[in-house]
């Protein structure tokens, strides 16, 4: 029966690699091969080639200083990290929250395994990102230290050893959040405003863990000796990447002995949790004049209402209201530092600082994709725009004008403060505010695009069209490369034309292709959303 | 009002509906049975526009569905089988976003909202989330939308399903009123009693194919309409 559960999560995550919802059938062997090639290469190129480098970077001088355990102790560190904080929220609604609970706890099958099928499927997700930090972070040692046996034998332990620990955190942040949530008003803002606090967090750790890793490289042997008198666990942990059997197996069964706890603990719960309606206070309806809107207005204003009532839709896929214009107060306070220092790095390419700034604008509009998982997430009540007397041109403008507002708004305020900022000519300030305004207009676009192409429409958990559908990697992941090619093209060879000419192009460039998508999403796109089943 | 003309629909090999025509008039409950499977939800489907169908023709007072998909729409309302309604929204933001799509001035839908609301006794909880209605009260919520705009065609699909006896009652009186001053309802249901106590014509389909179609004096005759049912699903 596990098995069986399990299975039905993994076909949901994936869903969108074997189905083809557009054209409503299965896709092709090559198809969904192709769709997992992808897949895995952005989990092993990008994620796993980032933590190589870092692995790289760290692991030769503390193996040769007999640091070996320190090196396995921050790469844990940062393997657990990535795991486990990020996904707290996701957590509370992997478990508890799946809409076919209903259906489940109603069929013969013991609640423990239902709950053991969706702690396998946070286990699973959890285990995935620790894995893109840690598998590198082994590959890597046993190259540069060479591979034992008991390394080796270590090594998997030490990684089924942290995917745990990262399904302990998750879980028992999870579960705190359950447990909060249930008695919130507001809770989707309560959610957001905690989120972020976690995510602040974590940006400042993952900031100041450069300086601390180098920090501690420097001073390997002092802090090595501290850690040591101070906090034998944690070297007892660095050491079973070392190959250390003893420090194996206690962690091993220390691992154990916790899961075995939050499992007791969480049996108890999980059944209230997943079965409360919220303790909701009942709210007394009053009339209250009403204004009327436009057909376009009530459309949009769904689209926000939708967005502003799921904490996971705002966190994954609206960070960049706040992000950007934080980008513009950092501009305004070290705008001038940092385009000394990249006019500095980069003498030889003039003009760069106002088109990396430009181009770091764009990278922060990428944070926010709610058009793309737009489509998706009508799942069931899709019959109802189709039914209403309104164009699904009008229906996919909406979901457009969501994100174009959201982040165009905070664009121009940041777009000002480069403006302001950066030095530079006239001619190339005017495109410094434009070309990001420009781009978040194509970004709308393009996800909404993405979002009526490859839509999945039958969830039972919403965190699968906004956290793992195709349509989101491809949003996400495409923005960057758009912005991996703004800069690196005028690193290249734009540099020769000068910041507002290669500005100019590349504004004029996303302007057009923003048009044509927009010409594609009102006639092809338009059909293809209202004949979606 | 209605005219659905030799309307036929594939989902791959399988005709869900084949060559089926009707034609519902103004001031007429048609009510509309068959078993599972038998092809009538696709044919509500069709008939509003949500599904695109492989041959045939709908037309709603004269204008075609694929043609003119929003003239038509303006002219009609929906109640899906299973009411899955925006979860996000309140029940009374959700009335008012349908008020808007159907440009209904304040005051207008705040009448018939009252109207509505209190004869389904759902006032009370119109600010409560959708999220947490039960099935019968998405239900209601469902089909007061639908009357908002005084639609002339209302096209129901298992409607009864989840509503309180009280409830089922009055959405009863409400589609004849509704027929009585001028509209048209055009409903599935499995509940041949209540079928043929209210409507005034009725279709039988079976496996995509029209079997039956007729007041229902013609179509039951001096049986009950479940005997007739029975005896065409044997056959």
């Amino acid at each position: 029966m596990l098995k069986v559960l399990v299975k039905k999560q993994l076909s949901e995550v994936f869903k969108g690699y074997f189905y083809d919802a557009k054209k409503n059938r299965m896709r092709s062997k090559g198809a969904i091969a192709c769709w997992f090639v992808f897949f895995a290469l952005i989990m092993v190129g990008m994620l796993g080639g980032i933590f190589t480098a870092l692995s790289l970077s760290m692991c030769g001088g503390l193996t040769q200083a007999g640091m070996g355990w320190l090196y396995f102790l921050l790469m844990g560190g940062v393997s657990i990290f990535l795991g486990a904080f990020g996904s707290v929220f996701n957590t509370y609604s992997g478990l508890y929250l799946a809409k076919d609970n209903d259906l489940l706890l109603s069929l013969p099958i013991p609640v423990r395994t239902i709950m053991a099928a969706r702690l396998i499927n946070v286990y699973l997700l959890g285990a995935m990102y620790a894995a893109t930090v840690l598998i590198p972070a082994l590959i890597v040692y046993w190259v540069v230290a060479g591979a034992t046996v008991a390394r080796v034998v270590c090594g998997v332990v030490l990684l089924a050893t942290v995917t745990f620990i990262v399904l302990l955190l998750s879980c028992a942040l999870g579960w705190v959040v359950a447990k909060i949530s249930l008695r919130l008003k507001n809770k989707s803002f309560v959610t957001v405003l905690v989120s972020l606090l976690f995510i602040g967090g974590y940006y400042f750790f993952y900031f100041k863990a450069n300086d601390l890793i180098r920090d501690i490289i420097a001073n390997a042997q002092t802090y090595g000796a501290r850690i040591r008198g101070a906090a034998y666990g944690l070297y007892l942990f660095g050491r079973i990447g070392e190959g250390d059997r003893a420090a194996a197996a206690i962690y091993a069964a220390a691992v154990a002995a916790l899961c075995a706890g939050v499992w007791a603990v969480m049996s108890r719960s999980f059944l209230s949790i997943a079965t409360a309606t919220g303790g909701v206070s009942r709210v007394r309806y009053v009339e209250k004049p009403v204004r009327q809107k436009t057909v376009f207005g009530a459309l949009l204003g769904k689209e926000l209402a939708r967005f502003a009532s799921s904490p996971n839709y705002m966190l994954n896929c609206g960070l960049g209201v706040l992000l950007i214009p934080a980008c513009g107060v950092l501009l305004l306070i070290k705008g001038a530092e940092i385009c000394q220092a990249l006019d500095k790095a980069l003498a030889g390419r003039p003009g760069s600082a106002a088109v990396l700034v430009c181009t770091a604008l764009c990278l922060a509009s990428s944070m926010n994709d709610m058009a793309a998982p737009a489509v998706s997430l009508e799942g069931r009540s899709l019959w109802i725009p189709q039914s209403l007397p309104v164009t699904p041109r009008l229906a996919l403008r909406a979901k457009l004008a969501l994100q174009l507002l959201l982040t165009g708004l905070p664009m121009a305020f940041a777009a000002v403060c480069a403006a302001i900022a950066v030095p530079a000519a006239p001619a190339a300030k005017a495109l410094l505010c434009a070309t990001p305004l420009i781009y978040a207009a194509f970004s709308a676009a393009f996800n909404t695009t993405i979002g009526v192409r490859m839509p999945l429409l039958r969830w039972t958990s919403e965190l699968a069209p906004i956290k793992q559908s195709g349509a989101v990697s491809i949003a996400m992941f495409g923005s960057w490369g758009f912005c991996v090619v703004l800069a690196g093209l005028y690193l290249l060879i734009g540099y020769r034309l000068g910041p507002a000419l290669y500005l100019a192009l590349a504004a004029a460039l996303f302007a057009a292709t923003a048009l044509l998508l927009l010409r594609w999403l009102d006639t092809k796109g338009s059909r293809v959303f209202a004949e979606l089943t | 009002m209605l005219k659905i003309e030799h309307l036929t629909k594939t989902y791959g090999d399988k005709k869900a509906v084949d060559d089926l025509s009707l034609h519902i008039r103004p001031g007429e409950i048609f009510g509309f049975i068959g078993h599972n499977g038998a092809g009538k939800s696709t044919t509500l489907k069709s008939a509003v526009g949500i599904l695109r169908f492989d041959a045939g023709r709908i037309t709603i007072n004269g204008d075609s569905i694929t043609e003119a998909p929003v003239k038509c729409k303006r002219e009609l309302a929906y109640i899906p089988d299973n009411p899955d309604l925006y979860d996000f929204m309140s029940g009374i933001k959700y009335l008012n976003f349908i008020a808007d799509v159907f440009a209904i001035a304040p005051a207008d839908r705040q009448a018939r909202i009252r109207k509505y609301a209190d004869l389904l006794e759902l006032t009370g909880d119109l600010a409560q989330p959708v999220s947490a209605y039960s099935h019968g009260m998405k239900q209601k919520l469902a089909v007061i939308a639908a009357w908002l705009h005084a639609p002339r065609l209302i096209v129901m699909d298992e409607p009864f399903v989840g509503l309180d006896p009280k409830a089922s009652h009055l959405l009863k009186q409400m589609m004849r009123e509704h027929c009585d001053a001028g509209g048209a309802i055009f409903f599935s249901t499995h509940v041949l009693e209540v079928a043929e106590k209210l409507c005034d014509k009725v279709a039988i389909i079976k496996q995509g194919r029209l079997v039956k179609v007729g007041t229902m004096d013609e179509v039951k005759g001096d049986d009950s309409l479940e005997e007739v049912f029975l005896e065409l699903e044997a056959e």
